[in-house]
């Protein structure tokens, strides 16, 4: 594999990308009247705050399927550990407050949405390396149970689907802006798992367990542990993201159709695979997929109707045309096989 | 220990992708959404019949039996089903009428528990309720297999001589909320509870799906809004899910600040992050379906109003015109503002702060579009 040619490639591309925002800047500055003007315009901060919140539960879901494949164990159950993590945060912080939560009860109901998620994760992962499972089908059983479980359970505690709506965390002031707590942890978490993952040895760990296993059991590193912390990270991460899109934005839990989280998981996999297994790509298409959906909203209240469902696909297509036509993204080699130890 | 290749793992991942596009479009099919342009406008007059007067013609001793078949959102939604319930509970406490309920959890039941209760013996049921659009096709077929069994269908047309349908003139209610917020967002300072107007002339429309149903929303509320003031813009946009209040939250709040200051949505739970946002930015908002300022109670203090659509009427009419021997089998009631099959509900907080004047312009837009003055298009592009 040769990595000079896709850093050129990707010099060029950026090159490209500045272009055109330079191209578009020129056509808002002295052509604001025309159409190209009226869709440049809509790009504003409040777009970019827009953006990073729908870019929350997406990212934090890449971040930790990002450790999850890496290890060698593929977790395409990110979208049910989404659905679990948001339906016990608001469960959780209406519970303990009788519906109407203080800020601190929503915390205690945050944390305790991100271990419920964990341990949906531990449940995963036993499965997955104590039983051999495959990871494939244990993954889509992941989601189909919270898929299940959250309506049912929001049944048992409100008697119907949909929770009544509860306060969201409150946003503070970090220097000049207002912060929504979950931006600043997801701001936090990408480059703190890319440094995790490229700067220490449990990073090597990570890689190794999934690419050569063998290795990694060699030089005296336990790979089932390797791949546990994989698996819950990518419960834990996940976890932020689902709490953070319960608590953090919407205050309340709907449980009908494919719920509140909407298909954040699946675009979130997608999300990793285009950032090649790089948080901060993995970042980078989360936030580019999000942002396609908000200048979608947006070009609609234009009166440009762009179907909202087309938009919605262009994630997996986006996938589909990386995987098989740019081919940078290269799956770990022993992503889905069980690794057993030699020693018995 | 099985070694998969790696073009395999990627076919499971690009499977895995592609059977989750479907997967969701089959979850979100069963919303409530879907609908064509329905409404053929029989009989608003023969609804008159049997007001209060069922106990002479009634002549069987018997209890009537009902089969209610709701939607997929199930009872606690708030809305649809449980005013279908509210309609059935009704008629029981009037009538000799004894009900069963069936919620099935994905449309594919919906098929299954219609011929569950067209085939039971015990009791014999005179009369199946099919509530929700996502019982048409499963309905249609039934129909024609258990052709002595009656159904009634609430928000589809099923043209069979055994089936009673019910459809609502959503976009009249639409048009009378529309008014509304159009009257409203002309005013530079009316606040009320947790809202208030700013000086722009905006307001804004929020959909579930783009399907025709929901079009008829968005073309009375625009409609409405132009009968208010003309010089007033609407900006409207689809969320495409039924249950993403996330989306609905960023639409709204797009559309907030933007300069709108009242938002009406018809976009089921999507529709919940629209109250939010105005609650965030203290604006104002419009419901659906039930008044849910009331099942909201948490929002009350920026929901306008909401439009009403009277499911439990049509359950109860049709229940009672079984048991009058009334039953109209291949008929289409279309219930609009007469009537009150469809309504503007003012807030249980806000109703009483909007200005008597603004009030009084809806009761007369409401009489002229029920005397068929004005007539309240069905697509937007007819506004």
């Amino acid at each position: 594999m040769s990595y000079a040619e896709p850093s050129r490639k990707r010099r060029w591309l950026a090159g490209l990308a500045a272009l055109v925002v330079a191209a578009l800047a020129a056509v808002e500055l002295f052509f604001p009247a025309s159409p190209v003007g009226e869709i440049v315009a809509i790009i504003d901060a409040n777009y970019v705050r827009s953006v990073l919140r729908l870019t929350v539960p997406i990212a934090f879901a890449a971040l930790g399927g990002i450790f999850a494949e890496k290890s060698g164990v593929i977790n395409i159950g990110l979208e049910g550990l989404l659905i679990i993590s948001a339906f016990t945060s608001i469960a959780v912080a209406g519970v303990i407050s009788g519906g109407t939560p203080s800020q601190f009860q929503l915390w205690i109901g945050f944390w305790v949405a991100v271990l419920a998620s964990v341990l949906f994760a531990l449940l995963f992962a036993v499965i997955c390396i104590e039983f051999k499972a495959d990871q494939i089908i244990a993954g889509l059983a992941v989601w189909l149970i919270a898929l299940g479980l959250a309506p049912f359970a929001s049944k048992v505690i409100w008697g119907q689907v949909n929770s009544p709506p509860v306060a969201t965390l409150n946003n503070f002031d970090l220097l000049v802006v207002e912060a929504n707590p979950p931006v600043v942890m997801m701001l936090i978490s990408v480059p703190a798992a890319w440094y995790a993952l490229n700067r220490t040895s449990f990073g090597r760990w990570i890689e190794a367990s999934g690419e050569n296993p063998k290795a990694l059991d060699t030089v005296g590193v336990d790979v089932r542990k390797v791949r546990y912390a994989g698996v819950l990270l990518s419960g834990f991460f996940s976890g932020l993201g689902g709490a953070g899109l319960a608590l953090g934005r919407v205050g309340q839990f709907i449980g009908g159709g494919a719920t509140m989280v909407n298909g954040r998981g699946w675009i979130g996999i997608t999300a990793y695979l285009f950032g090649n297994y790089n948080p901060l790509g993995a970042f980078g298409a989360s936030f580019l997929f999000a942002s396609l959906d908000a200048l979608q909203i947006r070009l609609q209240q234009l009166g440009y109707n762009i179907p909202s469902e087309l938009i919605g696909i262009i994630p997996y297509v986006t996938v589909v045309v990386v995987l098989a036509f740019v081919g940078h993204t290269r799956i770990p080699a022993a992503a889905g096989d069980h690794y057993e130890s030699g020693e018995e | 220990m099985a070694k998969i290749d790696e073009g395999k793992r990627r076919m499971l991942k690009i499977g895995g992708a592609g059977l989750v596009g479907t997967g969701l479009a089959g979850c979100l099919g069963g919303g409530g959404g879907g609908g064509g342009e329905t409404t053929t406008e029989s009989g608003g007059d023969s609804t008159e019949s049997g007001d209060g007067t069922t106990e002479e013609t009634t002549t069987e001793s018997e209890p009537t039996n009902v089969g209610m078949v709701y939607a997929t959102g199930g009872l606690g939604d708030n809305s649809f089903n449980d005013m279908a319930h509210k309609g059935i509970k009704q008629a029981a406490s009037e009538f000799d009428v004894e009900f069963k309920n069936a919620e099935p959890s994905s449309p594919g039941d919906v098929a299954t528990l219609q011929r569950k209760f067209a085939r039971s013996n015990n009791p014999d049921y005179d009369l199946i309720s099919c509530i929700g659009f996502v019982q048409t096709s499963a309905l249609k077929e039934n129909a024609k297999r258990f052709s002595d069994q009656k159904f009634m269908v609430v928000d589809s047309v099923v043209e069979r001589e055994n089936v009673a349908s019910y459809t609502f003139k959503e976009h009249q209610g639409s048009f009378q909320v529309g008014h509304l917020a159009g009257l409203l967002t002309s005013k530079k300072d009316f606040s009320a509870g947790a809202g208030q107007t700013n000086g722009d002339l905006k307001v804004g429309f929020v959909g579930g799906k783009e399907v025709p149903l929901i079009k008829k929303f968005e073309a009375g509320f625009k409609a409405g809004v132009k009968h208010a003031n003309s010089d007033v813009t609407v900006s409207s946009a689809y969320a495409g899910a039924w249950s993403d209040p996330g989306k609905g939250q960023s639409i709204a709040n797009s559309m907030y600040n933007k300069g709108a200051d009242i938002v009406y949505h018809a976009a089921g739970g999507t529709g919940n992050g629209v109250f939010k946002a105005a609650q965030k930015q203290g604006r104002f908002a419009i419901g659906v379906d039930s008044d849910q300022s009331k099942s909201l109670t948490k929002y009350s203090d920026v929901i306008l109003a909401s439009m009403v659509k009277s499911v439990d009427e049509a359950v109860y009419r049709s229940v009672e015109r079984t048991r009058n021997g009334n039953f109209k089998g291949g008929s289409v009631q279309s219930l609009g503002l007469e009537k009150d099959g469809v309504a503007a509900v003012y807030g249980k907080d806000l109703g009483s702060e909007i200005p008597d004047s603004v009030k009084s312009s809806l009761d007369s837009s409401r009489e002229k579009i029920i005397a068929g003055d004005i007539e309240v298009p069905t697509k937007p592009e007819n506004v």
